[in-house]
């Protein structure tokens, strides 16, 4: 129910500030090129810009890389601000940063790739979940993680979504931390297949499971026959919780669509 | 036929609510396949939105903050909507000229979408409808039913933290998880049962479709410190045992079973409501 529709913002009513000296100052810039007056506009509007780099939705970048860009957005904003025509510089200059900002993003690629500091950020989350399940004997809170980390709890969330995502975390992955850095996930895993054993399993169900690797079967006994603890799971196969999860989640999928699949065959 | 939000919210004017609203726009643009560059805009946008409701629409009390979400292929649009005294539209002030106040949250709503509309809702308020050009994004089957109304649940009380209702499922196999793990942070769950969490819902989303009394997957979650309660449906009436034999794995048992701490099921007329309990006993 559209009650009443407000087709462009309000006419900022903040002109005063840009009135008083601020249109001496743009005339100078523009008209005369006087350094020193965009210097001072510089100033005066640089917190405008660092604040839009702060909110726009790229926590995982440096924020000095963002006020950069931001910066470059404000110095074009000051060229081509017509103060003869516009309400104020702020409403001017608020979209041409922003406008900044998304080019630089998008010209850099990194909407294509998962950006590097979310990356990275990922990766020290599940080093610093495996140092304090080491340590304490079981798993810690998002809470716990960000006072390690000295990062928002809300970062630490976004780093567990994050890390289901990577493929470079795949089994085949190199062990962080590990003696020997030939020893992947994948063979640790392996080295527990010895250990497996089938529970009683019907021949169709035997199929389905079939189809998964004996590590993730494996997994998934440990998880829901044994009942242990994810991280009780990684501390036995040696990978990180995280891995488990991971792991789990893939593998319960794979199941799920497999015996589907069996359940549509005529 | 009415065209309904794929992504109904629910949720009080708290701010750590807004961290919902992002990662439910995160498991949407998985799902339509946006690039990172229209979530970025899209998150922010949202963020300020819903930031203006926390920060201004109720003068500090509490209060309800209702996100929309409808997916139209080329176009996506986010309404985020309160109950409250409204936001304030008399623009950028002196002191935020400078970017320090607060105040510049619609310049830079206006900047990111391809329209905003401001209504004032049923019940007063303000509705801010943001609409964004989405030209990469898939399209999903729309999510049309005879009745406009969401699914809504009977037993919402003071500690529900969320209601949330998503269709199709597979948008709801990206948002649910996602919530959910949020909510499992917020109950200081360890990362262990943060996974079971995920790992429910997953098994509840995948196994849902046949069970749902309309087009929508609705729940609503309560959370309490190591304690998490989900609400499901309302369902078939029937389904909500059924939903629980569904999710077995033979070897492996009753997947919903095994990952929560308990479960029960009622009944009311035509509808079951499944409910799943989480805790974190470490």
């Amino acid at each position: 129910m559209i009650a009443s529709v407000v087709p462009a913002l309000p006419k900022p009513r903040a002109v005063t500030r840009t009135d008083d000296d601020s249109g001496e100052l743009f005339a100078r810039w523009q008209e005369h090129g006087d350094r020193t007056a965009r210097e001072a506009l510089v100033q005066r509007y640089m917190p405008l810009a660092r604040s839009l780099a702060r909110r726009y939705d790229r926590s995982s970048e440096p924020y000095e890389d963002l006020t950069q860009v931001a910066s470059l957005g404000l110095l074009k904003a000051l060229d081509r601000f017509d103060p003869s025509r516009g309400p104020s510089f702020a409403s001017f200059a608020i979209p041409t940063i922003l406008g900044e900002m998304r080019r630089y993003f998008r010209d850099s690629g990194w909407s294509l790739h998962v950006p590097r500091g979310d990356k990275e950020r990922a990766l020290k989350v599940r080093d610093a979940q495996e140092a304090f399940a080491n340590e304490h004997g079981h798993a810690p809170t998002v809470h716990q993680l960000a006072q390690y980390l000295e990062i928002a709890t809300e970062a630490v969330i976004d780093g567990l979504l994050a890390i289901q995502a990577y493929e470079s975390l795949s089994l085949d992955a190199p062990r962080p931390g590990g003696e020997d850095d030939s020893i992947t996930y994948g063979d640790a895993v392996g080295q527990e297949d010895e250990r497996f054993e089938l529970i009683e399993l019907d021949a169709t169900v035997v199929a389905v499971l079939d189809r998964l690797s004996a590590r993730e079967r494996e997994i998934l006994r440990m998880r829901f026959v044994e009942e242990l603890t994810q991280t009780q799971i990684a501390a036995r196969v040696g990978v990180s919780q995280m891995q488990v999860s991971r792991l789990l989640r893939r593998s319960l999928d794979q199941l799920r669509a497999l015996t589907q699949d069996a359940g549509e065959a005529p | 036929m009415a065209r309904l939000p794929n992504v109904r919210l629910d949720l009080s004017n708290r701010p750590e609510n807004v961290l919902l609203v992002r990662e439910a726009l995160a498991g949407v643009a998985e799902t339509v396949g946006l690039d990172g560059g229209d979530l970025s805009d899209i998150r922010t946008a949202a963020t300020e939105a819903c930031n203006n409701v926390v920060l201004h629409a109720y003068s500090g009390d509490p209060g309800a903050l209702e996100i929309e979400i409808e997916l139209a292929g080329a176009s996506t649009s986010v309404t985020v909507r309160d109950h409250g005294v409204g936001i304030s539209r008399d623009g950028v002030s002196p002191e935020e000229q400078s970017g320090e106040g607060g105040g510049i949250g619609l310049p830079v709503i206006e900047a990111l979408t391809r329209s905003v509309e401001f209504a004032e809702p049923a019940g007063g308020g303000t509705e801010v409808r943001m609409v964004f050009a989405t030209p990469g994004a898939r399209e999903l089957p729309a999510a049309t039913a005879q009745v406009l109304e969401l699914p809504v649940l009977a037993e919402v009380d003071g500690a529900t933290a969320m209601t949330v209702s998503v269709a199709p499922t597979e948008l709801a196999k990206a948002v649910i998880p996602r919530l959910l793990c949020v909510l499992a942070a917020r109950a200081n769950f360890s990362t262990d049962r943060i996974s079971d969490s995920q790992l429910l819902a997953d098994a509840l989303v995948a196994h849902a479709a046949g069970s749902l009394s309309g087009t929508h997957l609705s729940m609503a979650v309560n959370v309490e410190p190591r304690d998490l309660e989900l609400r499901v449906g309302p369902l078939i009436a029937g389904r909500a045992q059924g939903l629980l034999v569904d999710s077995d794995v033979q070897g492996l048992g009753r997947v919903l079973e095994k990952l929560a701490d308990s479960h029960g099921v009622s009944s009311a007329g035509s509808h079951d409501t499944l409910t799943l309990q989480l805790l974190d006993r470490r």
